[in-house]
C-alpha cells in the first residue's frame, strides 16, 4: 500500500512541478519589470531539472 | 522602446539560465550515467544479476547490480563480499572491485557485489560540495569511480515517509534512512527501492547457502564505531581472532571488535545474521572527509585523508581514531579492508573447517600501502568477455 501511495505522490509531484513551471513561464512572459524577469528565469531552473529527471 | 528593452532582458536571462542549466544538467547526467569498469579475474566463473534472485528488483533497473561468482568447484563454504552499501565511503566499491579483479578461489565459493546500492552512487550529498568522481592512477591510465552518498537518489525513491518504520521489527528510524541500504536489512519484497534491494540480496544469501558476509564501510573520526569489525552473534569467535591477529601482526592502528547490538535494527551485521543462516560482519575504517568539522571537501581530501581541522581535533584528543599529519590515505584504508577480508576468510576457515574457503591472489597489506593502482587491470586491453560495468 505504501508503495502505491508513494507512486501516486511522486506523480502528483511531477504534476505540481509542471503546474508551477507553466505558471512561472506565464508570469515571466507577462512581466514588464526587469528584476522580476531575471528572478522568474532563475526560478524555472529547479522545476525544469526535476521534469527532466536530472536532479 | 521600453517594451523592446524588457524583451531583450528576457531573452538574455533565458539564454544565461539555459546555458547554466545545460552545463549543470550535463554534469548531473554524466555522473548518473557513468559506468565503472570491472575486469574480473580468471577465477570468476559466472556473473549474475541481482534480479536473478528475486522479483523485488526489476531486471535492468538502477539497483539491479552485478553479482560476481568465484566457484572453485571444490566443496567448501560460501562467502559474500558487499561493497557500495554507502557509496560516499569509497573503499567499499574500490576494495570489492580490487578483489573481483585479482581473486582466485581454491576451495569453496566467493560472491562479490561491488555496488550494493547503485542508486546511491549516482548522486552526491546535496549542499556538501562533494566531488562527483574520484580517481586512482594506474600504469595504463586513470581509473575512475562515481562518488555517491549514503542514501538512494531521490529520483529513484521519493517521497520519504514522515517516519521510517523498519520492517519487520517495527522500530522507528529517521525518515531518510528508508533510502539507506544499511538501515533496511533484511528488506521488504514490496517496499521502496532500498528495502527491495536488501530483500533481493537476502534472497541470494538464503538461496545460495551463503555462510558468512562482510560489508565494507568507512566512518568519520568523530564517530565511536571506528576501525573495528562488528560481528553478529554467530561470528563473535571469528571476529575476535581477526581483531587480535591483525592488531598484533599487521596494523599500526589496532582494529577493534564489537558485538552487533540486538536492539539496533536494519544493519547488515544484525539483520543478515538474524534472517539467514549466515554469520554477518561489517568492517569500518577512518575517513576524515566524513567528519563534520572538515575543511575543503574535494577529491584531494577524499584520497589523501588529511584535513587541518580534523588534525587539530586529533591534537585535542577529540577523535576516536589517531589523526596526525600523515592522515588516512586511501592506500591505507584499502589495505586495511583487504587485509581484514583475507584474515576473516583464514580465521573462518580455521574455526569452521566444514565451511572452508581458500583463496589466492589478494595483495599483501604492505604492498597495498605502496600502490593500489597496479591491482586494477586495463579494461581496454583485457579480453572483452571479462569486462563488466557497474
Amino acid at each position: 500500500m505504501l508503495v502505491y501511495i508513494n507512486g501516486f505522490i511522486t506523480l502528483c509531484t511531477y504534476g505540481i512541478a509542471l503546474f508551477f513551471l507553466i505558471s512561472i513561464v506565464r508570469t515571466f512572459l507577462k512581466t514588464k519589470n526587469v528584476q522580476d524577469a531575471i528572478v522568474y528565469a532563475v526560478m524555472m531552473v529547479p522545476f525544469i531539472l526535476r521534469m527532466l529527471r536530472l536532479k | 522602446m521600453k517594451k523592446m528593452n524588457i524583451n531583450t532582458v528576457k531573452v538574455i536571462a533565458l539564454c544565461v539560465i539555459a546555458f547554466c542549466m545545460a552545463v549543470a544538467g550535463f554534469l548531473f547526467a554524466e555522473h548518473r550515467n557513468f559506468k565503472e569498469t570491472v575486469v574480473v579475474s580468471e577465477g570468476c566463473t559466472e556473473v549474475k544479476k541481482l534480479s536473478d534472485y528475486s522479483t523485488a528488483i526489476k531486471p535492468g533497473s538502477i539497483n539491479d547490480c552485478n553479482v560476481y561468482i568465484y566457484d572453485s568447484g571444490v566443496e567448501g563454504g560460501t562467502f559474500l563480499i558487499i561493497g557500495g552499501s554507502h557509496p560516499e565511503e569509497p573503499t567499499g566499491p574500490m576494495v570489492a572491485q580490487l578483489i573481483a579483479e585479482n581473486l582466485k578461489v581454491k576451495q569453496g565459493r566467493v560472491f562479490i557485489i561491488t555496488h550494493a546500492n547503485t542508486s546511491a552512487s549516482t548522486i552526491t550529498r546535496i549542499g556538501e560540495a562533494y566531488p562527483r568522481f574520484f580517481n586512482v592512477e594506474t600504469k595504463w591510465g586513470t581509473k575512475s569511480w562515481r562518488m555517491g552518498q549514503r542514501h538512494a537518489a531521490e529520483l529513484d525513491s521519493w517521497p520519504d515517509p514522515e517516519v521510517y518504520i523498519h520492517y519487520p521489527s517495527g522500530q522507528n528510524l529517521a525518515n531518510v534512512d528508508i533510502r539507506n541500504l544499511n538501515r533496511n536489512w533484511p528488506g521488504k519484497e514490496d517496499g521502496l527501492i532500498s528495502e527491495r534491494t536488501a530483500f533481493a540480496i537476502m534472497e541470494m544469501i538464503r538461496n545460495e547457502g551463503i555462510d558468512y558476509t562482510l560489508d565494507y564501510h568507512e566512518a568519520e573520526l568523530e564517530y565511536s564505531v571506528e576501525n573495528t569489525l562488528v560481528a553478529h552473534d554467530k561470528g563473535f569467535d571469528v571476529a575476535s581472532m581477526v581483531s587480535m591477529t591483525l592488531t598484533a601482526e599487521t596494523f599500526d592502528v589496532p582494529i577493534g571488535m564489537e558485538f552487533s547490538p540486538a536492539a539496533l535494527r536494519g544493519l547488515s551485521h544484525r539483520d543478515i545474521g538474524d534472517h539467514s543462516d549466515a554469520a554477518s560482519f561489517l568492517v569500518e575504517v577512518a575517513e576524515p572527509m566524513l567528519d563534520r568539522i572538515r575543511g575543503i571537501t574535494d577529491e584531494k581530501l577524499l584520497m589523501e585523508g588529511k584535513d587541518i581541522f580534523v588534525i587539530k581535533a586529533g591534537e585535542h584528543g577529540l577523535l576516536y581514531a589517531p589523526m596526525d599529519e600523515n592522515g588516512w590515505p586511501i592506500e591505507k584504508r584499502v589495505a586495511r579492508h583487504v587485509a581484514t577480508t583475507a584474515k576473516l576468510i583464514e580465521m573462518y576457515t580455521m574455526m569452521h573447517p566444514d565451511q572452508a574457503v581458500v583463496v589466492e591472489g589478494l595483495p599483501a597489506y604492505e604492498d597495498l600501502l605502496v600502490d593500489i593502482g597496479c591491482y586494477y587491470h586495463n579494461p581496454y586491453a583485457a579480453d572483452p568477455s571479462r569486462v563488466y560495468y557497474d
